[in-house]
């Protein structure tokens, strides 16, 4: 009984500790499915309900690179240490150990920096653990643009102004707030 | 103030407002669907935001359903209500506040709460247990682990059980084959033959040393 409609969007990614995240295309909905070993969460953004994605930068792959670089150093040493006092096991071990850390520092730098990517509707503002690459962020948003456009219609940068004072003179507004009556009072 | 007068008003967050994800503050139109990373005015933290026109789609004020007038039909849950239309669940007569439209087609609440209790409505699931996993994990990591292996006497015949038990039921609502389920079964078997003929060979031994 394994549901068809989909089609993978992103790889599943570590989120959290134990848990995993994807997204996935549906005909008329984005699908993020969160993995907790033995279960599945499912979360259904429409494409006529998305109001925005945001993509926020964060600092986390200077953070990871610094953490690499001190088994990397510390390997490294050991092999230049070692190769000097004769080990060649030791010697060879430590290198090959660099290796490792040296590869995954190159691969840390490759994916390109890392980010946070929300995903907005009417009603809330969901992160997208997946999209955790600025590269992948925008593919992705480059493969959902045109199905998101196809239920809602296209919006030009230029039209955004105009439309948010479009928007705001319907309602009584000021700078991103607007004003509701409160609840009567009730004095006895 | 006396019961009913209106307070004065008060200033809400717009739910438009497009906020910074660190420090919350409105975001500038100059961000929005700018292919490169800007940014935010207030902690400077690099944004890229892509908009759509639902974000200036004007919500319609909640529906309260119509008050019935002679010779209507009215709504099963509000006698009082106009009818709008059937439930497509269970044929009953819902007004529009009770009428959930769920892809083209309409529901009274309960049959929307049955459906998503029962997972007859596919697009109201957001939770799958994976039963594959919990029998190819009982199946197997038993024996990875050297000094567990002994409870793989219990864990064997557990994934077996789950892995036929479950065969058919559904697995996660994307891709995913039986093949957990089927290495679970193997695997599983395995362990089990392994310990059968471990005991025969144990009682032969014994027999034939006394």
């Amino acid at each position: 009984m394994t549901d068809s409609k989909y089609l993978r969007l992103t790889p599943t990614r570590q989120s959290g500790v134990i848990g995993n995240a994807s997204l996935w295309l549906g005909p008329d909905h984005l699908l993020c499915v969160e993995s907790m070993i033995f279960t599945e969460e499912y979360k259904r953004f429409y494409y006529r309900d998305i109001q925005a994605f945001i993509i926020r930068r964060t600092k986390f792959r200077g953070i990871l690179g610094l953490i690499i670089l001190v088994p990397l150093t510390l390997f490294t040493w050991g092999a230049i240490g070692m190769g000097y006092a004769g080990d060649t096991g030791g010697s060879v071990f430590c290198l090959i150990m660099s290796g490792i850390f040296g590869l995954i520092l190159l691969l840390n730098f490759a994916f390109g920096p890392t980010v946070r990517c929300y995903l907005k509707s009417a009603v809330q503002t969901e992160e997208l653990p997946s999209l955790n690459r600025l590269g992948r962020a925008r593919r992705a948003i480059a493969r959902l643009r045109p199905l998101i456009i196809a239920a809602q219609g296209q919006l030009s940068p230029g039209e955004i102004p105009e439309r948010m004072r479009e928007f705001n003179a319907g309602k009584p507004a000021q700078d991103g707030v607007a004003t509701n009556p409160d609840p009567p009072i009730i004095n006895p | 103030m006396i019961l009913g007068e209106p307070g004065p008003p008060r200033a809400v967050p717009s739910p438009r407002a497009l906020t910074c994800p660190k420090c919350k503050s409105p975001l500038e139109f100059s961000l929005f669907n700018h292919p490169e990373l800007g940014s935010c005015a207030n902690c400077g933290s690099k944004l890229q935001v892509e908009a759509f026109p639902a974000l200036f789609r004007r919500e319609g004020s909640g529906r309260d359903g119509e008050l019935v007038m002679e010779g209507e039909s009215t709504c099963f849950y509000h006698p009082a209500k106009k009818a709008v239309r059937p439930c497509e669940g269970c044929g009953r007569f819902v007004c529009g506040l009770c009428d959930c439209e769920l892809h083209g087609q309409h529901f009274c609440p309960s049959c929307l709460e049955v459906g998503r209790k029962k997972g007859k409505i596919k697009n109201l699931e957001n939770h799958r247990t994976l039963y594959d996993s919990i029998a190819l994990t009982l199946a197997t990591v038993p024996i990875l682990l050297v000094f567990t292996y002994v409870y793989s006497f219990i864990t064997a015949p557990a994934a077996l059980y789950i892995a036929i038990r479950y065969w058919n039921a559904p697995r996660g609502l994307v891709r995913r084959t039986k093949i957990r389920l089927i290495l679970a079964i193997i695997f599983a078997t395995a362990e089990i033959a392994a310990w059968l003929i471990g005991i025969y060979f144990i009682f032969n031994n014994r027999r034939t040393n006394d």
